[in-house]
């Protein structure tokens, strides 16, 4: 106890050396958290971007529908998925598609194509639907014969809005189904490939024109935030509790994204590995030089009668308080830091687009981690970096050591 | 990056053109004729003859099962040489008025319902072939089923009575995908009991029936043709001929586009 | 005087050990760190593009105007031979490869399916995609008969075919429109796993391509492989105008995958950021290294002062302390930088093992060495200790002097 009191002390005496100490585990600590909340912060966003802006983060099927896709593997309930969906507060949205392959006609051009059937209103929430129709205008809600088609179709079919468009597909009760629309809107996914045979049509239309009343292939979900999928995903899974629907996350329907990813996220372990190893460093350093100098001041209390087990007590003591304090203070400023970086974010130039999305920002992100691990490492670091100069302060003699500068 | 749902990119006639096509190909496309010396061949021969014809018009019916759905459609068919077809549909009434044109490497579907012509891209020409119970070896140009093959007559486990057995083999180089074909035909006049049609392996893979010999004109020949393939379940189609005549007259302008729009 | 100055500066630094090589060591491997840092950094984007454009695409491609969008097969290549002769005689290019690309039919005894079939040269083709990597079964045009093709798994599994089946394969042919078909026997079956490349495409000799749709000598496409990964995204790069001549479209991969553009763009600027906070740390560490450093010898500096030492003199000497200090730290840094660097650069970052098993192909992480790391992070370095030296310089040079000899830290 008496200990305890006696490091509280030191730590306020010596104020220069306690703040450039305490300030340089601070600064370090600060630093790193923003370094990881950033990091995180990246990596996520380039991934809400590129999966949830289209596929969306969690996807539901007819077991084994997405190794082999068929018309006839539907989801038929969907009230009760709507429901069990509603009770998930981490669910942001979700929207229902509807597939099939046909072929459309544009005066004397022709083309195949990929009928996507989609709820106008709950595809705008879930991915941002509106904002890629670059020309015409999106889906009103209610179904009214109009299609929308991918950028590179238009091209291949010289095709303007306005202009009447043929489908031709075989519906599901085998029946050949046909029918005409008018095209309302071009849109630009910012995927070139699928924009060449992407043929949308309001939900309803669709289900008409494939006899599929009150059927669809995918539910696409889209979760509030990232970590929250693989819990998310288990959670419908038991929640929906039916062997005859899959649900899965991102990294599984969208894996080719997944692996590419991947590497990125491995070399960002790397630059976090650099990054606490310099915070480390920096601590070590300054507690180092700060404890070694005061060995006159160990020496002297032992020359008083301490012991030199208390000796070793009182440095590691008295480092220790300071890191806590330094911790504390410190993620007051790194959570603020992070809250106004995950919330405002860094513009950076003038931005590209993609998806019909002008993307000029960057957020960070305010998580866990970007605080444990400074946390530990500057704890860890500062304990034991001063384990050396204690041992030593310790075992000198009295009279060697202040006799010393 | 992103999977593309909906299945592989049919010709949504699939279902009914293709095996129609096929089936009319069979029945009148013209082969030429061999002379040739062993008996396999010789019956071959004649099977090939039944359905040869420069000309020919026919009301035909057809039964699609799948394990999803079962229908039946019934339509007009005309063919000239093996370059000109001309399909319309007379049933169901929700088909009804839907029409085909093929004209060599063309080909043009007309729907009612919208009143357009569509014109089918070659790719999906090629596709239009694909996907229902028969294969795309029908639209090919050169296509000869007696040159194409050696014939052997063979012996089978438990031959019925009165039925002689032919093994077909694909000729090495030819772009065929079975390892061999077995037809079985009536000795007496060499009418066609089924074929089958098997993968290099030995596999059983899709078998056709012939049925009900009937006279149309100046022919006798199986007016019901069954597919059934092996590999799937629950999947069958079946051929009737309710009408047919070979090598008639036919009226001039079938074979155009303005036919294709012609409402009934 | 200044001669004396600088005597007495390393002098000072090399006498108190133990305090020049904590100090030393925290600035060196700070700066070690930054020019490590920085080499990753360039080769994660290195290592991004490597991966998206090696499978198959190739860091660019040559088609007919016009080609990428309808996939015409009469739009094949013109001037094939004058690109062909110029292209090998490309200083900057390592490879390239010629390809037809057509979409067609694939048929087995049991199934069928649409397929993007290419004619290729395997002894080329090898340098720019991976195929001949993941190969599963079979393997890759070994011999050179005719009717080899090779398909991905998920289409084998499809069609239910295996090693040495029949295939038949149909595709419309140039200018004529017959479909052409042709017999081809599987002789290889490959794996990526990636869905639309081991469902969706198929491989043939290029001759036997050729000569199924009628084009006689032409291709559609041609494939491109830089010595620089970096050379295709170069600004003012003259490459891609000169072969955009006669109707023709030169398009690196930035045209070809604009996502990864995007996807690039948006992983770079978070880089950035994080080297920024990478160098604020490092920065920190100086400042507080050298003012810890400094600031406890206050007595001395009171005593140099004492003896005569005029005001700048004493100034001067701690800023030459200070430049010492960084310049011996430096060298530390530049030297452990450089060997850190140099081990990866030599035995790479290998995190495929980490991956899910079985999955496609991932490049090794390779750092980059630049010859700026090793100028701009050590002058940086060595101006900012002098200048944050300059504070507790001038502290010293004005202070107290019976001050300073009261006080020890």
């Amino acid at each position: 106890m008496l200990l305890l009191k006696m490091a509280f002390r030191n730590i306020f005496r010596q104020k220069r050396r306690t703040i450039l100490t305490g300030l340089s585990m601070m600064v370090g600590f600060v630093l790193a958290v923003i370094f990881i909340g950033w990091s995180d912060g990246a990596y996520n966003n380039i991934i809400k971007t590129f999966t949830g802006d289209r596929l969306g983060h969690i996807q539901i099927h007819k077991k084994t529908y997405l190794e082999r896709p068929s018309l006839y593997k539907t989801i038929d309930n969907l009230s009760r998925i709507n429901e069990i969906l509603h009770q998930i507060k981490e669910v942001q949205s979700w929207t229902p598609r509807l597939f099939s392959a046909g072929l459309v006609s544009v005066g004397e051009k022709s083309a195949g194509v990929q009928i996507i059937g989609i709820d106008p209103e709950k595809e705008t929430m879930t991915t941002h639907f509106d904002k890629k129709v670059i020309e015409g205008h999106s889906f009103s809600p209610s179904p009214s014969h109009g299609a929308i088609v991918g950028k590179g179709l238009a091209e291949i079919l010289d095709a303007k809005i306005d202009d009447e468009i043929v489908i031709i597909s075989q519906a599901a009760d085998g029946s050949i189904a046909n029918d005409l629309y008018t095209i309302i809107g071009i849109l630009s996914s910012g995927n070139d490939v699928s924009d060449r045979i992407s043929f949308y049509l309001h939900l309803k239309d669709a289900q008409e024109l494939l006899v599929l009343d009150g059927r669809i292939h995918e539910i696409a979900v889209s979760v509030d935030k990232l970590s929250h999928v693989s819990r998310v995903t288990k959670l419908i899974e038991s929640n929906l509790d039916d062997p005859e629907l899959e649900v899965e996350p991102w990294q599984v329907f969208a894996k080719s994204f997944y692996q590419a990813m991947q590497a990125d996220k491995q070399g960002m372990w790397i630059m976090l590995v650099i990054i606490v190893a310099i915070v480390a460093v920096g601590v070590l350093n300054t507690v180092l030089m700060s404890v070694l100098e005061r060995r006159r001041e160990y020496g002297l209390l032992k020359a008083v009668g301490t012991k030199p087990r208390e000796i070793i007590k009182l440095v590691l003591l008295e480092v220790t308080i300071l890191a806590v304090l330094s911790i504390l203070l410190g993620t007051v400023l790194g959570l603020g830091a992070n809250s106004f970086l995950s919330t405002h974010g860094i513009k950076f130039g003038q931005g590209f687009t993609y998806g019909g999305m002008t993307f000029d920002t960057m957020y960070s992100e305010v998580n866990t981690r970007s605080l444990l691990i400074p946390a530990v490492t500057v704890l860890l670091s500062s304990t034991l970096v001063s384990l050396y100069p204690s041992f030593k302060a310790a075992r000198t003699e009295p009279a060697k050591t202040m006799r010393m500068q | 990056m992103l999977t593309k749902k909906g299945g592989s990119m049919k010709n949504p006639l699939t279902g009914f053109i293709s095996p129609l096509i096929f089936g009319t190909f069979l029945l009148f496309s013209p082969f030429p004729r061999y002379q040739e010396a062993s008996q396999a061949k010789d019956i071959v021969a004649k099977v090939d003859e039944l359905y040869r014809a420069d000309t020919s018009s026919a009301l035909v019916e057809m039964d699609i099962i799948t394990p999803h759905w079962q229908r039946t459609l019934k339509m007009n068919v005309w063919s000239e040489g093996k370059d000109n077809t001309f399909i319309r549909i007379l049933e169901p009434k929700k088909e009804q008025g839907i029409a085909t044109l093929r004209i060599k490497n063309e080909m043009w579907n007309y729907l009612p319902k919208t009143n357009k012509v569509m014109k089918i891209p070659p790719s999906m020409m090629m596709s239009s072939w694909m996907g229902s119970d028969f294969t795309n070896d029908d639209l090919v140009k050169e296509f000869t089923f007696l040159e194409s093959y050696h014939f052997e007559m063979i012996t089978i486990d438990n031959p019925e009575k009165g039925v002689l057995y032919i093994k077909c083999t694909p000729k090495e180089g030819l772009p065929i995908v079975w390892g061999y074909i077995t037809v079985a035909v009536q000795e007496k006049d060499y009418m066609p009991l089924w074929q089958k049609y098997y993968d290099e392996k030995g596999n059983l893979i899709r078998e056709m029936i012939f049925k009900e010999i009937k006279t149309f004109g100046k022919r006798d020949i199986p007016t019901v043709l069954e597919l059934i393939p092996k590999n799937k379940e629950g999947n069958k189609t079946v051929l009737r001929y309710l009408e047919a005549q070979f090598d008639l007259q036919l009226e001039r302008g079938i074979f155009t586009l303005r036919n294709l729009r012609k409402r009934l | 005087m200044m001669w004396f100055d600088l005597k007495l500066a390393w002098r000072n630094i090399l006498r108190n050990k133990r305090r020049t090589i904590i100090a030393g060591l925290a600035i060196g491997v700070g700066l070690a760190a930054m020019i490590f840092t920085d080499a990753l950094m360039i080769g994660m984007k290195d290592n991004m593009i490597k991966s998206a454009t090696e499978s198959f695409l190739g860091e660019g491609q040559i088609h007919r105007q016009g080609f990428r969008l309808t996939q015409e097969v009469e739009k094949t290549i013109n001037n094939l031979e004058w690109i062909v002769a110029h292209l090998e005689k490309e200083e900057a290019l390592e490879r390239f490869t010629l390809r037809t690309a057509t979409f067609g039919m694939i048929t087995s005894p049991a199934n069928v399916s649409s397929v993007m079939l290419y004619g290729i040269r395997p002894s080329t083709e090898k340098y720019l995609s991976q195929i001949d990597d993941v190969i599963e079964k079979g393997d890759y045009f070994k011999g050179d008969g005719e009717r080899e093709i090779v398909i991905g798994s998920d289409l084998a599994e499809l069609l239910e075919v295996g090693i040495g089946d029949r295939t038949v394969i149909t595709v419309t042919q140039a200018y004529s429109g017959d479909l052409v078909q042709e017999m081809f026997r599987v002789s290889g079956i490959y794996r990526f796993n990636v869905k639309e490349m081991d469902t969706g495409m198929a491989f043939v000799r290029l001759s036997k391509a050729q000569k199924m749709l009628g084009i006689g000598k032409d291709v559609h496409e041609i494939a491109l492989k830089f010595k620089d990964i970096r050379f295709a995204s170069k600004k003012g790069n003259l490459f891609w105008a000169e072969y955009r001549l006669h109707d023709n479209e030169a398009v690196s991969w930035i045209e070809l995958m604009p996502q990864l553009q995007a996807m690039l763009g948006m992983f770079w600027i978070s880089l950035l950021v994080m080297g920024i906070i990478l160098f604020g740390i490092v920065a920190f560490g100086i400042v507080n290294t050298l003012f810890m450093s400094l600031y406890e010898r206050m007595f001395e500096f009171g005593v140099i002062r004492a003896i005569g030492t005029r005001p700048s003199g004493v100034r001067r000497l701690i800023l030459f302390e200070a430049g010492a200090l960084s310049v011996l730290s430096i060298a530390l840094g530049i030297i452990v930088g450089f060997i850190i660097t140099l081990i990866f650069v030599k035995v790479g970052i290998d995190y495929r093992g980490i991956e899910i098993a079985g999955t496609s192909i991932h490049e090794m992480l390779y750092p980059v060495i630049h010859i700026q790391q090793y100028f701009i992070y050590p002058i940086s370095v060595f101006v900012f200790t002098l200048l944050i030296g300059l504070y507790p310089a001038t502290v010293a040079s004005k202070m107290q002097i019976s001050g300073a000899l009261r006080k020890s830290l």
